[in-house]
């Protein structure tokens, strides 16, 4: 389980102070998926970096199953690597890898055996459909491909939080559909908690429940879509 | 292990790949680094030619080891072989005994007056037996006649006792192989003697002043003008010019045990190498200069590189960070790319160096004569793997300087500002 109390971040922007997120509090169950949603400049961004460990400059106690978040920056990097995966807007591939070296990197991390390695990781990307893609570089998928490889790549070494932020912003709706489906089947047969940050309905749709965020406040107000 | 190295990420493999990213850039960071390097490996093996030519050139004309009076090269004679060596005839046979020995020649260092009958002038003279000249090798150049006979050859003539003289020399006294010339010394005792000696060679040493003065004569003329039995020095020659100090040492020892008349005093062919020194002290901080700048420019070079690099993949940075990085493994990755540039750099370096080497022991390439010498040297480049591997070492360890200072920038930017790093 995911909890956050008293979450505030400040922003420094030349001499103006900007209060990000405002004293919030909430928590995640074990394997949910949870929407971060709101306009931009809602804060959400800010958040899920703050539960992503990315950023740990921050008022408040944030925990993982009962256990503060670490303060020492290595410590923090060391829990990232067990126990999070991430999944980025634009995919973030590392692109001199093909597919199935992306995806082991986590496991390469965790000091796995380089045949473990290829094993789960070729297993994995024949579950996300890119069974026969597995040594294409990044720039040899598409979009879509992409995405799944990075699902698979933050899925990989079964973490407890994987982290999305905008996982669907760069698809087409049919592939979005197919990627939300990805985490959410993945997700619940791994027991891993999503977070994910978006402005698209139909990932939202598709979260267990979902924040709303205005201003760096929790808004009890029903999120307004675009479309 | 084949197999598994082709799927998963190989270190180095990754390394290579990330060089490709932007192949101009890696190849022009090369470029530099093999110019480096050729030029360390190639000015400095230039350098290592010529201190073994200086070298050998000084063992050639001194002997490895010259045995004399103590302090024979510090203190003036007040008559001519007034410090010379009495025991001569009962050393050498003891020297010769040593395995590394090739030869010991004796010598008679004398000077004053040569005429040729119309005209004088002094010269500098070397009382020596004709093995010397074996001895010396190509180190010194008969341009005219021979050099001087066996004495106890059948055909040498005690009453033609032999001359030879440096080009200048006889230029200034106009007189060509078979002439006589007549030297006229102060003996052992302060009296003047005078002898004829017919002209058998002309030579030259390379040096214009030491052509204008230097003659040598068969020993056994030398002490006859200077009327005495003893010789100035005796010059060992040896096999290797690196055993000379392990000779010393067995010297010493072996003077230690016998009964002498005289004390005996070893000088080491570098203690007498004055040229040597000053060519190499002067030729070490060319080379040492130039080093630095070869240093910079790497530096600069990859610094450069390795910052771009960095900078270009800064969000790719944000993103192993994110993923669990620690700083030192991200870092670890930029100094693998910079060691493998440094690598591949140095062995393009090395082979174009080994080639240069090659094609100047084929192509005859003349240098210039040194200032005070008249005859140029040809341009050779040792090729050294004790320095091609600290020109190695030396650009590797640049370049990873270069490339720790760029990724440690990179790596402790915000991973949140990283990842929407444009």
């Amino acid at each position: 389980m995911i909890s956050f109390n008293d979450i505030s971040k400040t922003y420094q922007l030349g001499s103006q102070q900007v209060q990000a997120l405002n004293g919030i509090d909430g928590q995640m169950s074990k394997g949910s998926m949870v929407a971060l949603c709101g306009p931009s400049g809602s804060g959400k961004s800010t958040l899920l970096n703050i539960l992503g460990l990315l950023d740990m400059n921050y008022e408040g106690l944030v925990s993982i199953n009962g256990n503060a978040y670490p303060t020492d920056a290595l410590q923090a990097a060391k829990l990232r690597r067990h126990q999070f995966g991430f999944i980025f807007q634009r995919f973030n591939l590392v692109p001199v890898m093909t597919a199935v070296e992306n995806v082991a990197y986590p496991l390469h991390l965790l000091g796995y055996s380089r045949a473990k390695q290829k094993a789960l990781a070729t297993e994995i990307l024949q579950r996300v459909g890119l069974g026969d893609f597995i040594n294409h570089r990044p720039d040899n998928l598409s979009g879509g491909q992409q995405q799944r490889v990075a699902i698979a790549r933050a899925l990989v070494h079964k973490p407890s939080l994987v982290i999305a932020d905008e996982p669907t912003a760069s698809l087409d709706s049919k592939t979005a559909t197919l990627v939300i489906d990805l985490m959410k089947d993945l997700g619940k047969e791994i027991g891993t908690t999503f977070i994910v940050a978006t402005h698209d309905y139909r990932m939202a749709d598709h979260c267990d429940s979902c924040i709303n965020l205005l201003d760096g406040l929790i808004s009890k107000e029903q999120m307004k879509w675009a479309s | 292990m084949g197999k598994l190295t082709q799927i998963f990420p190989d270190t180095m493999r990754i390394a290579w790949l990330n060089l490709l990213r932007n192949s101009r850039r890696s190849l022009l960071s090369m470029l530099i680094i093999s110019i480096a390097v050729f030029a360390l490996t190639s000015a400095g093996g230039f350098g290592l030619y010529t201190y073994d030519s200086l070298q050998e050139s000084t063992a050639r004309e001194t002997g490895h080891l010259t045995l004399s009076q103590p302090g024979y090269f510090e203190k003036e004679e007040d008559t001519p072989l007034g410090n010379g060596l009495v025991d001569s005839a009962k050393l050498v046979p003891q020297i010769l005994k040593l395995d590394q020995v090739r030869g010991v020649q004796p010598r008679v260092y004398f000077t004053g007056l040569i005429s040729n009958g119309s005209k004088s002038t002094i010269f500098m003279g070397t009382g020596v037996n004709e093995k010397e000249f074996d001895m010396k090798g190509p180190f010194l150049d008969v341009k005219q006649g021979r050099t001087l006979s066996n004495i106890n050859a059948s055909r040498y003539d005690a009453s033609e006792p032999e001359i030879m003289l440096g080009t200048e020399l006889a230029n200034n006294l106009s007189v060509k192989i078979g002439d006589w010339v007549t030297l006229l010394a102060t003996t052992s005792e302060g009296a003047l003697n005078a002898y004829d000696f017919k002209v058998q060679g002309i030579y030259s040493t390379g040096v214009p002043e030491l052509d204008k003065r230097q003659i040598y004569v068969h020993i056994n003329s030398a002490q006859d003008l200077l009327v005495s039995k003893k010789v100035s020095t005796l010059s060992v020659f040896l096999f290797d010019t690196l055993d000379t100090a392990e000779v010393q040492t067995q010297l010493t020892k072996t003077l230690a045990n016998m009964s002498l008349n005289e004390q005996v005093e070893i000088t080491p062919w570098q203690d007498r190498a004055f040229f040597y020194y000053k060519v190499k002290n002067l030729y070490d901080i060319i080379f040492g200069v130039m080093g630095a700048v070869m240093a910079l420019v790497v530096f600069v070079a990859l610094f450069n590189t390795m910052t771009m690099s960095v900078t270009e993949r800064t969000r790719e940075i944000g993103t192993l960070s994110a993923l669990g990085n620690y700083p030192n493994e991200i870092i670890a990755l930029f100094l693998r790319e910079a060691g493998l540039l440094a690598v591949i750099g140095a062995l393009i370096g090395g082979i174009a160096s080994a080639i240069a080497t090659v094609t100047l022991m084929l192509v005859d390439i003349q240098m210039p004569p040194p200032p005070g010498r008249t005859d140029g040297y040809p341009l050779n480049i040792y090729l050294s793997f004790e320095l091609l591997s600290y020109a190695t070492l030396g650009v590797l360890f640049i370049c990873i300087s270069a490339a720790y200072l760029s990724a440690r920038k990179g790596v402790n930017k915000p991973i949140t500002e990283a990842l929407i790093y444009v």
